[in-house]
């Protein structure tokens, strides 16, 4: 697979470098004065205190769907775990209440300090539970325990964030919830 | 005594108060080190260190535009302990850096900072050169003062025992010594026209013919070239080239010892731009305009050069109105204490706009020929200290644009390997040096010049 690159010659004017070197200079200077009359124009962002703008399908931090009751989509089929490269999704699961589903999930961690951020357990997921479109892409705890992830801090999340999400405005307290309570038809315990 | 009685007090005390000159340097240090990183930002589309804060009680954090962060580095360098690694020459290690530090206050001895002084004193006329010391062989003088600053890099890294402080300081001395050679041919042509070793002469031999510049474009360049390869910095900073010595000669060196050395390294650039400006761009002169004219409507001078000044404050005014109309605009969280600096700054905007406009009208309106001079050809102690101030602030600004260029290099081209500097100090810029010295002696014989 070796690719050789053949490189242009250079003309006499670029190996007198002056020439090249003016250009060099013109180059910064044009920088230099943008940065000098335009601060405000420069892309750096003051971080703290300025965030930066998130796209919706930048891999953050995870969270866990919703159904229309409140409890998470998973079906603990253990895909997820299957495909991360990492190994840093552990599931238990445990019967169902509900006859419609054969499982739930008992217990699922995700632990951040082991996860690359691949996003190929969102690929995997079957039943669309598993989402990174957090934009949460900070994470500061004092210790190793608190970057694991539990069910409680998946499924901890505010429908009033993800406003354009349909599918996220299902869950309760989102627009769609009721109408989705109606879908799904029955009360569970 | 007779030399101390001879003089009035007048002459006596701006004298001495020239002696403040020696400080220039240090002050420029202050003034290129926030030049250097933020413009380093700037270029590399970074902003450069501005978080800096003095927390003043019952206004809040003032960041004056990042300058603050330099104040942070001088007070830590300034408390960190100082050490010597084991086995150096305890006496020359701690001494090395002193050597280009006291040589920043003596090479501004020199330099011409105005245009002699010459006035009327209660019936007598006085003289008083531009420069600390109105030496004829002022040039010369300069030049053996900035050689000895080799001498700072030398012991260093011979007192470190370290083989990469002597590699380092082996380059040093190398560089300096060769590029001084291409100096000292470059200049000559200038010295040739201008027909004296002393400054003064030669800045008002460029204010009634023609700049040197001009004159001498490509002793110019060389010029520029040699005296930036001099100072060590890049793109001819082999002696600091980090990828085969740590840091050049002062590699063992930390804290202050090495804050000596950098500061030395700025008043180097401080000085050749001075040098550059004295030499290839008129000195003090203004263009197109000389001394006498100046001298001869000095109320119109002064009102010009303030209201140039009053309009720089105008446009710095209009650059934080701006800038605080976009930060409002954003969501960031410090806006408003950014804001609340800005509001200081547009006061003292508007406070400096009011005072230059009223002091640029006052000396149009009162200061009248008839005020500034007693006869022809010799002034008042106004018209010279105001002659002397407009001459200082052309200097400046002039020696400022030099010192852009040294920080634009550097942030600009890549680092030359230490045989290709050699060979461009050696085989290319002396030689054109000295054809440039041939062609000028002759054009200047044929001409009948000096």
């Amino acid at each position: 697979m070796a690719r050789v690159i053949k490189q242009k010659p250079m003309n006499w004017v670029e190996r007198l470098y002056v020439y090249e070197c003016l250009r060099g200079l013109f180059t910064t200077l044009k920088h230099a004065a943008r940065g000098f009359f335009r601060y405000e124009q420069l892309p750096t962002i003051s971080y703290p205190e300025g965030q930066p703008d998130i796209p919706s399908n930048y891999r953050a931090k995870h969270r866990l769907m919703l159904r229309a009751d409140g409890t998470p989509r998973c079906v603990a089929c253990g895909m997820c775990a299957a495909a991360c490269p990492a190994h840093c999704i552990f599931i238990e699961a445990t019967k169902s209440d509900d006859p419609r589903i054969e499982k739930r999930v008992m217990r699922f961690d995700i632990d951040h300090l082991v996860c690359v951020f691949c996003g190929l357990c969102v690929e995997a997921c079957p039943v669309d539970a598993l989402r990174m479109d957090t934009k949460q892409i900070v994470f500061e705890h004092r210790t190793r325990e608190e970057f694991v992830a539990h069910l409680e801090d998946l499924t901890n999340w505010d429908p009033k964030d993800y406003p354009e999400d349909a599918q996220s405005q299902m869950a309760p307290g989102g627009t769609k919830n009721a109408e989705a309570r109606k879908v799904w038809g029955m009360e569970v315990k | 005594m007779d030399i101390i009685e001879s003089k009035s007090w007048v002459e006596w005390l701006i004298t001495i108060a020239k002696f403040a000159f020696c400080f220039v340097p240090v002050l420029y240090i202050l003034l290129l080190i926030p030049m250097e990183r933020r413009g380093a930002g700037f270029m590399q589309d970074r902003q450069g260190p501005n978080r800096s804060y003095i927390k003043i009680p019952y206004f809040g954090k003032i960041r004056l535009f990042g300058y603050v962060q330099n104040m942070c580095d001088g007070a830590k360098l300034f408390f960190k302990e100082m050490f010597a690694p084991k086995g150096a020459n305890k006496i020359l290690y701690y001494a090395a850096p002193a050597i280009p530090f006291a040589i920043v206050f003596l090479s501004p001895c020199v330099i011409p900072w105005f245009g002699p002084m010459v006035f009327d004193w209660a019936g007598e006329v006085v003289r008083i050169p531009g420069s600390i010391v109105d030496s004829d062989v002022g040039v010369l003088l300069l030049f053996g003062l900035s050689s000895l600053s080799a001498y700072g890099a030398v012991l260093a890294g011979w007192a470190s025992k370290s083989k990469y402080s002597y590699l380092g300081s082996l380059r040093t001395t190398a560089m300096t010594v060769s590029y001084e050679v291409c100096l000292g041919l470059s200049l000559m042509g200038v010295l040739l026209l201008a027909g004296s070793f002393n400054l003064t002469d030669i800045v008002s031999w460029q204010e009634h013919h023609v700049w040197g510049i001009v004159a001498q474009p490509i002793a110019f360049i060389c010029f520029l070239i040699a005296s930036i390869a001099e100072t060590g910095r890049a793109p001819f900073d082999v002696a600091e080239g980090e990828p085969e010595l740590v840091a050049g000669y002062h590699t063992e060196y930390g804290a202050m010892h090495f804050g000596l050395f950098y500061m030395g390294e700025y008043s180097h650039i401080c000085i050749n731009s001075f040098l550059i400006a004295t030499l290839f761009l008129g000195g003090y002169s203004i263009p197109f305009v000389t001394t006498e004219t100046i001298q001869a409507h000095m109320g119109g001078s002064l009102a010009i050069l303030c209201w140039v000044l009053a309009f720089l404050a105008l446009a710095f005014l209009h650059m934080v109105h701006r800038y605080s109309k976009k930060l409002a605009a954003t969501k960031q969280t410090h806006r408003f204490e950014v804001l609340r600096e800005y509001r200081l700054y547009n006061i003292v905007g508007w406070l400096a706009v009011i005072v230059l406009i009223a002091a640029g009208a006052c000396s149009w309106m009162f200061f009248t020929p008839e005020v500034a001079h007693t006869a022809a050809g010799v002034n008042t102690l106004g018209t010279a200290l105001g002659t002397a101030a407009i001459h200082l602030l052309v200097l400046v600004v002039k020696s400022i644009m030099f010192c852009w260029v040294w920080i634009w290099v550097r942030w600009t081209l890549p680092r030359f390997r230490y045989d290709h500097v050699m060979n461009l100090g050696w085989k290319v810029i002396l030689n054109i040096a000295l054809v440039n010295l041939v062609v000028t002696a002759i054009a200047a014989k044929l001409l009948g010049g000096n």
